[in-house]
């Protein structure tokens, strides 16, 4: 009975329901850390393909490689996935595209940059049609290599996973709210300004 | 078919499809290159179409920066015809750089219609007449440099630094 009492539902204004339910388990319990643990086993990047290291992206998840044993699976759209995995050059125009789809994901979400292409640039790093990707979305990872093989891309997993854990990234994101080290890797600059005219 | 010979007399039948047009031909490794005037680009593109070469390959532009002129080539070819899809034809006219002016084709051949726009935003060549000249691929503040001119000089680092 004792227990039945302490389950509390909460009904009426659901902003309000939601904080008071927020603050009931946070105080009960380390809700981080379980943050962190199902995060990181739960990396589901989105298929934003934007040049040839995608043919590796797609390899990581056949069945020879298998990266699903990490628990990282390709979704279809921006809103149900938490990760992107920048699959080579990004040209201005995909520059916003990025932006687009990264904003569009639900946090806490996580970049890793793969590919010489989107490190600084790869064989086209003084084209005049480049940008970098570190000044679009924030960067996790950064994953070298032309194209980067399977297991690299295994690996750059495992490291964010690795990351997400050790330095609580997901959890405190949760807990305040917005990212910690967010102003640090926010990026500047306007990257749509051209198509908004 | 063997690119080395060619079933169809390619210089033969330009000179009896372009009777009349002031022309020049010389024959290339792999093509078979026809200038003409800009005045009769459109009249000598009109006449190969009627003589079978129903597409255009590719559409590409020479930067002559110190004769002050582009070349356009208009490689064409044909599905249709089974003789003749063994040759190229390379239809170039002159255009001066500064009234970087052409007259637009895609109504004669349709597989100009993204070509001519791809033209416009690398080269800042304009197309008369053409439907739809918008950007293809580059963003407007990039298309502005006009990134395939020679006047569009892209930086370039050693890979290796030469010790000072
Ligand atoms: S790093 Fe290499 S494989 Fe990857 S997008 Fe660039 S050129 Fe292509």
């Amino acid at each position: 009975m004792s227990k039945m009492e302490e389950a509390k539902i909460y009904v009426g204004n659901i902003d309000e329901s939601a904080r008071k339910a927020r603050e009931l388990l946070l105080g009960k319990m380390k809700l981080g850390r379980l943050v962190d643990w199902a995060t990181a086993f739960s990396l589901w990047p989105v298929h934003l393909t934007t040049s040839c290291c995608s043919t590796e992206f797609a390899a990581t998840w056949s069945p020879r490689f298998d990266a699903e044993q990490y628990g990282a699976l390709p979704w279809v759209g921006s809103r149900q996935t938490n990760m992107i995995i920048i699959e080579g050059t990004v040209t201005t125009k995909m520059a916003c595209a990025l932006r687009i789809t990264w904003e569009q994901m639900p946090p806490p979400k996580f970049v890793i940059a793969m590919g010489a292409c989107s490190l600084d640039g790869g064989i086209f790093y003084n084209s005049y049609n480049i940008v970098k990707p570190w000044q679009v979305v924030p960067v996790d990872v950064y994953l070298p290599g032309c194209p980067p093989r399977p297991e690299t891309v295994a690996r750059a997993i495992v490291t964010l996973q690795r990351k997400i854990r050790e330095k609580s990234i997901a959890g405190k994101w949760v807990e305040e709210g917005w990212r910690p080290d967010m102003k640090y890797v926010k990026p500047k600059e306007d990257v749509c300004s051209w198509w908004r005219g | 078919m063997s690119g080395e010979q060619e079933t169809v007399d390619l210089e033969g039948l330009v000179s009896k499809a372009l009777e009349g047009i002031n022309y020049s031909i010389s024959r290339e490794k792999g093509y078979v290159e026809v200038s003409v005037p800009l005045e009769s680009l459109r009249e000598a593109a009109l006449r190969l179409k009627n003589a079978g070469f129903d597409h255009v390959k590719s559409l590409t532009i020479v930067d002559y920066i110190k004769k002050g002129e582009f070349k356009a080539m208009y490689i064409v070819s044909s599905y249709l015809s089974e003789e003749l899809s063994g040759g190229l034809i390379a239809l170039s006219t002159t255009v001066k750089r500064d009234k970087a002016k052409l007259p637009s084709l895609s109504d004669v051949w349709i597989s100009l219609l993204f070509q001519e726009r791809e033209v416009y935003e690398m080269f800042g060549i304009e197309f008369e007449g053409h439907p739809d000249l918008r950007l293809l691929l580059l963003a407007p503040h990039i298309a502005e440099l006009k990134p395939l001119r020679k006047e569009f000089i892209v930086k370039e680092e050693p890979i290796i630094r030469k010790p000072k």
